[in-house]
């Protein structure tokens, strides 16, 4: 270099031979490249300020935690009035008048299920019997349970999830599959242990994990030992369950089946579970609770971003200035923050829901497992985002206001 | 005839309004030949940094004409600032102001960058006019690594990358010691000369006034004397 200052000379005469810029440069319109410029000023910029960075990430993920444990809380409390519905095995429902879910009713005649087998395109319809018993438990107290009498239990509304015994135990007699995470309410019974139900001797053939609804758990039993259980007189029946036809569409089936019963309500599987679902939600303050409480989270995530990106603009208000003097537009300088807002989201989404995912591996009992289906997932990812893009804003307004003659104070 | 690079003509700038107006410029009339290198000095408040704002394109005027290379800056909507800014001007700053996140290389090209060229042609400028500033052994490194000399020399090559035709320095020896001062200086000129830039310069050093083609003096937002 010292060579080069050593080659050129001070006096005007020479520079004016030298050849002089005059044109303007030439700017190439490649708006690709410019939002590639700035992602990179942006990310360079997130990761220079690592506390910062921490400190916004922080706020995401406590946002998708919390949310997410909330919402997957509700799902899988959801989850617990209608499993029975999506594991019964049924397309269609015949259900008591004024049954708005999955509950104990006035039985219903079993004339019901004549006129259901003579439905064109039933492809099967069987009785279910659904009401509360009470165990007897050998200290002298009682626990109750939703005990369900089948006739076929691998075909319709048989145990699932089962850890101990097998779903044929059930053709034995007098024998009933319990709830495993109920056995010490139970007052500790085992494979082969006899109890009282509801005054009849029963023998335990099995136990199931997770059948817990909000009320009593779940306990199977034949269709005629659960009929003698709950005394129900053999002409009458809890629900009748139908298996429309390949390819036929069962709410059709509904439709023509509620002509045919008209004393009975008719519903398909999946109208039966919105109709549950509805009224847990209207019924019980289950979906406000859980809900504020997500809604909390988000607003709290909101609030750290927004101030974390605000609080960064301000501390290089400066810098942001040079990158305006040197020709970025509002507009780059908008696309650098909205970059550092998406990757705030992604990444912050992603801890965030692995945070969960342990979380609920952490926390899964039979009494309450977190449902987080992968929708939830997508949705999180998608509403995040959203929410800091929103939280950039102010940021974005600030930078809108700033003047790049600022640099020259 | 030649054309200038920079003519100002009855250019007022004001602040404010009603009776807490203040007149930064009052009436300048400014012209800078290309290739030449000017300074402008005078006391604080002067209205120099004004002047050179508004030469960059990034304060407007609130009366008179501006015109770069014979094009009418002046009076152009906000949003057609930048791309006068990216084809005209690189900016030298007291400062320097470069971009903490950012390497060397980076910050010089970045200008490019916004000006079009692929990544790998910025790259490629930038380490060239690392080179040339003898700074291509810092060029990964960030401005929290170097000295203020170095940092200054880094924005130099910022300035220049691209080779836009006008360069404006507002006090580049202002935060530096009195060697370096002159060796920042000496490279302006350098690059200013090899590559045919037309520089101004704001100052208060008058160590560096002998690199200038002409100082103007400056007070109270107008020009009283401009000495070859």
């Amino acid at each position: 270099m010292d060579q080069a200052r050593q080659s050129i000379a001070p006096d005007l005469s020479k520079r004016l031979r030298a050849h002089k810029q005059s044109a303007p440069l030439k700017v190439r319109r490649s708006p690709l490249l410019r939002w590639r410029t700035m992602a990179r000023v942006a990310l360079r910029m997130m990761l220079h300020d690592k506390l910062k960075m921490a400190g916004t990430l922080a706020g995401v993920v406590f946002a998708v935690v919390l949310a997410n444990q909330q919402v997957g809380t509700f799902l899988g409390l959801l989850h617990k009035n209608t499993m029975f519905i999506d594991n019964a095995g049924a397309d269609v429902w015949v259900v008591p008048p004024a049954t708005p879910q999955l509950q104990f009713g006035e039985p219903m005649q079993d004339s019901v299920l004549m006129r259901a087998r003579v439905e064109p395109n039933v492809a099967w319809a069987e009785p279910l019997l659904y009401g509360g018993a009470n165990l007897k438990r050998m200290d002298g107290g009682s626990q109750p349970v939703t005990l369900v009498g089948t006739r076929d239990p691998h075909k319709v509304g048989g145990p699932w999830n089962l850890v101990a015994g097998d779903v044929d135990n059930l053709r034995m007699p007098d024998t009933v599959i319990f709830e495993d995470a109920e056995r010490a309410k139970f007052g500790g019974i085992n494979l082969g242990s006899v109890r009282e139900l509801s005054g009849r001797k029963v023998r335990v053939g099995g136990f199931t994990w997770g059948l817990l609804p909000f009320g009593p758990s779940y306990a199977f039993a034949d269709y005629e030992l659960a009929r003698e259980v709950l005394r129900t007189d053999s002409d009458q029946l809890s629900f009748v369950l139908i298996k429309v036809q390949p390819d036929v569409d069962p709410s059709s089936v509904a439709r023509s089946l509620q002509l045919r019963i008209p004393e009975a309500k008719v519903l398909t599987r999946d109208q039966f579970k919105a109709s549950t679902i509805e009224y847990v939600l209207t019924s019980t303050a289950i979906g406000v609770t859980l809900g504020s409480s997500a809604l909390f989270g988000l607003i709290v995530g909101f609030t750290v971003v927004a101030l974390m990106m605000f609080s960064s603009v301000l501390d290089n208000l400066r810098e942001f200035g040079t990158l305006k003097a040197v020709g970025a537009t509002t507009w780059d300088l908008s696309k650098l923050l909205l970059i550092q807002a998406i990757s705030y989201a992604l990444v912050g989404t992603l801890i965030g829901l692995a945070l969960v995912g342990q979380l609920s591996e952490a926390i899964r009992s039979p009494q309450l497992a977190l449902v987080l289906p992968p929708a939830l997932y997508g949705a999180t990812a998608v509403v995040m985002t959203l929410l800091c893009i929103f939280a950039s804003l102010a940021s974005i307004f600030r930078l809108r206001k700033l003047e790049p003659a600022m640099v020259f104070r | 005839m030649i054309r200038s690079a920079v003519e100002i003509a009855g250019v007022t700038k004001a602040f404010g309004k009603g009776p807490n107006t203040f007149y930064a410029l009052r009436g300048v009339d400014f012209r800078v030949d290309p290739g030449e290198l000017v300074m402008i000095v005078g006391p604080s408040g002067s209205g120099k940094t004004t002047l050179l704002s508004i030469m960059g394109c990034v304060l407007s005027p609130t009366a008179g004409s501006v015109h770069l290379f014979g094009e009418r800056v002046s009076g152009r909507p906000e949003s057609e600032l930048p791309r006068l800014r990216l084809s005209y001007i690189g900016f030298v700053f007291q400062g320097h102001n470069l971009i903490s996140s950012l390497t060397a290389a980076e910050n010089v090209a970045f200008p490019l960058q916004m000006r079009g060229a692929s990544v790998r042609e910025a790259r490629r400028e930038a380490e060239g006019l690392l080179e040339r500033v003898g700074m291509d052994d810092k060029r990964d490194a960030l401005p929290s690594d170097m000295s203020g000399g170095q940092r200054q020399r880094v924005a130099i090559a910022r300035a220049v990358a691209g080779s836009p035709p006008l360069i404006l320095a507002d006090e580049p020896t202002a935060s530096l010691d009195a060697q370096t001062g002159v060796l920042v200086s000496d490279l302006l000129r350098e690059l200013a000369v090899e590559r045919g830039h037309t520089v101004v310069v704001v100052t208060h050093d008058n160590r560096i006034f002998h690199l200038a083609d002409r100082v103007v003096h400056i007070e109270d937002g107008q020009i009283l004397r401009s000495a070859a």
